[in-house]
């Protein structure tokens, strides 16, 4: 394998990361029956509470502890909103995002006079693992060791996720309620309070895809998410809203950003260009994907 | 009442069916003002006066806080147009800006042709946004692809691409800002309150209202574009061409934005600034919203969303609070706005 395509590669690892991390709590309400388009903003607030945090506090476990409780609490009243103020979701999820680049400038310039990008020197960037088990090998280490904490917990929270959703009672119910829930009621049960819990859950994963994005710059800027929660929302839905389908989906992205990073380098393209195409690419796939199943739909 | 059956499916009921509860809205995201305004402000007190009498207080902040509505309008009948359809156009904020640049560049290159070079730029500028938001909705009627997605990533590609275009090739050297050359003069509209902003442009977004409303309810297309909405196997059935109606409002939809765009382009800006019109394809669906996808009402809605950003932007002035915390006030506004229970308010006293 060249040099170059190893780099990629192994920065395509952490690029998916945030994208895969949100992905996989926007698994849960997907599957739980609601569009969850806040992604965007509780990464967004995920962000700010964490590099906060851990400059509060000088460490970034209890940063990233401040950054969770603060993005599920938004979570939270989104689905409280949602579902017991009886709203409809897209509009409380454009609202939660609205919400968030509008609370974090506000408490950004309360707080530090600073209404564009806050520095926090103190802040160090996320530890790195050393995996021993990987070291000697040689490709599989330049790809897959020497990635910060969060990169390998995102695949463990992924696996996890899909023993929850597939093997145990709450993940059965909580998907029923998204495929027909009036099966739920006839159980007895709540569909509402799944969907309750799966807004948390969502909430808690953003938070981690948020705290990286902040935590690894060392600062904090407004809109620091810039569509990684709505490309988080395309990642569930390419990858046929199925943890494996998710972590190439989200691999697919990485992917183009980490190459069109590479390529920015070898020729010099606009930068616009470069922020574009992400949005370029799922576009793309998003209209092979559809016109395959309307293909595939005739055939059937 | 009857509501376009595919917003049925995203939960989207008859909005501020009440007065109550739409008063309560109101309450609780003016309360929540307050509340930050104590919060953060050392001076509540000139905070909330400024936030509240600011935009009403000469006719400078009045007019421009009409000049602000302007484009909320156009936005809120675009969304307003392919909502009633059963199309979500979420691009909103690329075909707005797109119109502009469009109607900003067609404006300098023809302005020897006169005013008719003025009145084809600000046709190109609706056309951009039309073809922009109707290949959504063509890729929609081919192949099934949610609009709502493909609209809005192809709205985040249109804009980067022209903040590339406005910084580069197209960027007035003559300037330090990162804007295009400014249209000719002769092509601006008349200025109708000075010393505000406020062009004819306004006239022009209610001719927009009038129209968009004759078009919907008292045209056979119109009705037609509501039944594809409402139900669309009924439709097809009725021997409507219901596929048609799933590119015709979005095109609409989207030239509406350009529109809107190209005409704060030729009232208020005359110049394509990097970034200068965003937020607004947001807010125009916000409007559109609160305005339950009713062209009459967009007029109302989208003035008080303009009161709620001139009355930030004149707190930010003349207080220590920024501007942001207008969107934190929209947000209020936006988590109850489509709340069934804010709606029933004022219905349960008498169904029990």
């Amino acid at each position: 394998m060249s040099e170059a395509l190893i780099t990629i590669l192994r920065s395509s690892l952490a690029i998916m990361t945030p994208l895969l991390l949100a992905a996989t709590g926007g698994l849960f309400t997907e599957l739980s029956g609601m569009l969850n388009i806040a992604l965007e903003g509780l990464m967004l607030i995920g962000a700010f509470a964490s590099i906060v945090g851990t400059a509060l506090t000088g460490n970034p476990l209890f940063g990233i502890l401040i950054g969770i409780s603060g993005t599920v609490a938004v979570a939270a009243l989104l689905g409280f909103v949602t579902l017991y103020l009886k709203s409809n979701v897209f509009i409380t999820g454009l609202a939660t995002n609205l919400f968030a680049s509008g609370i974090t400038v506000v408490l950004a310039f309360h707080l530090f006079g600073n209404k564009g990008v806050v520095v926090f020197e103190t802040v160090q960037s996320l530890p790195r693992w050393d995996l021993p088990l990987l070291r000697d090998i040689p490709i599989i280490s330049d790809l897959f060791n020497h990635h910060h904490v969060l990169v390998y917990l995102s695949w463990i929270l992924l696996i996890l996720a899909s023993w929850v959703l597939y093997r145990t009672p709450f993940g059965m119910r909580l998907r029923a309620a998204g495929l027909h829930e009036k099966t739920l009621i006839s159980l007895g049960l709540q569909p509402k309070r799944y969907r309750f819990i799966a807004f948390l859950i969502s909430g808690l994963s953003c938070a981690l895809a948020g705290a990286i994005l902040s935590l690894n710059l060392g600062a904090f800027v407004p809109n620091i998410t810039s569509g990684k929660g709505w490309i988080a929302l395309v990642v569930i839905f390419l990858g046929h809203r199925r943890p494996l389908g998710l972590f190439f989906a989200a691999l697919l992205f990485g992917f183009a950003d980490a190459f069109s990073n590479y390529a920015q380098g070898l020729w010099n393209i606009p930068a616009d260009f470069i922020l574009a195409i992400p949005y370029l690419f799922t576009l793309l796939v998003m209209i092979l994907l559809s016109v395959y199943t309307s293909r595939k739909s005739k055939f059937d | 009442m009857y509501e376009p059956q595919r917003l049925r499916r995203y939960g989207i009921q008859p909005v501020l069916r009440n007065s109550l509860g739409s008063a309560l809205i109101v309450a609780i995201a003016l309360f929540f003002l307050v509340l930050l305004a104590v919060l953060l402000s050392d001076t509540p007190g000139t905070t909330l006066r400024y936030f509240f009498l600011g935009p009403l207080q000469n006719t400078y902040s009045f007019g421009n806080m009409l000049n602000a509505a302007i484009p909320l309008i156009f936005g809120g009948l675009g969304i307003s147009l392919a909502m009633r359809a059963g199309s979500f156009n979420l691009g909103g904020e690329g075909q707005l800006y797109g119109g502009a640049f469009a109607a900003t560049i067609a404006a300098i290159s023809w302005s020897s042709w006169g005013l008719l070079g003025g009145i084809a730029a600000v046709v190109v500028g609706a056309l951009v946004g039309g073809v922009l938001a109707g290949f959504s909705g063509l890729l929609r009627m081919k192949w099934n692809t949610n609009e709502l997605i493909t609209s809005f990533l192809l709205s985040n590609v249109v804009v980067l691409i022209i903040n590339y275009l406005i910084a580069g090739p197209y960027q007035d050297p003559e300037t330090n800002l990162i804007a295009t050359r400014s249209i000719p003069e002769f092509m601006r509209f008349t200025r109708i309150l000075e010393p505000s902003n406020l062009s004819t442009g306004f006239y022009g977004a209610l001719i927009a209202v009038l129209l968009v409303h004759v078009y919907l309810y008292h045209t056979k297309s119109g009705y037609e574009l509501r039944m594809v909405g409402l139900n669309t196997m009924f439709a097809r059935y009725g021997g409507i061409n219901a596929l048609w109606y799933r590119v015709w409002p979005m095109m609409l939809s989207g030239a509406l934005y350009g529109l809107g765009g190209a005409v704060a382009i030729f009232g208020t800006y005359y110049t394509s600034m990097r970034e200068f019109l965003l937020g607004m394809g947001y807010n125009g669906l916000a409007v559109a919203l609160i305005a339950r996808f009713r062209p009459a009402m967009v007029i109302p809605a989208a003035l008080f969303f303009a009161y709620i950003e001139s009355g930030a932007r004149s707190a930010m002035m003349h207080s220590d609070v920024t501007f942001e915390i207008a969107s934190i006030v929209q947000a209020v506004v936006f988590f109850l706005v489509t709340s069934k229970v804010f709606q029933t308010i004022g219905t349960h006293r008498r169904r029990s």
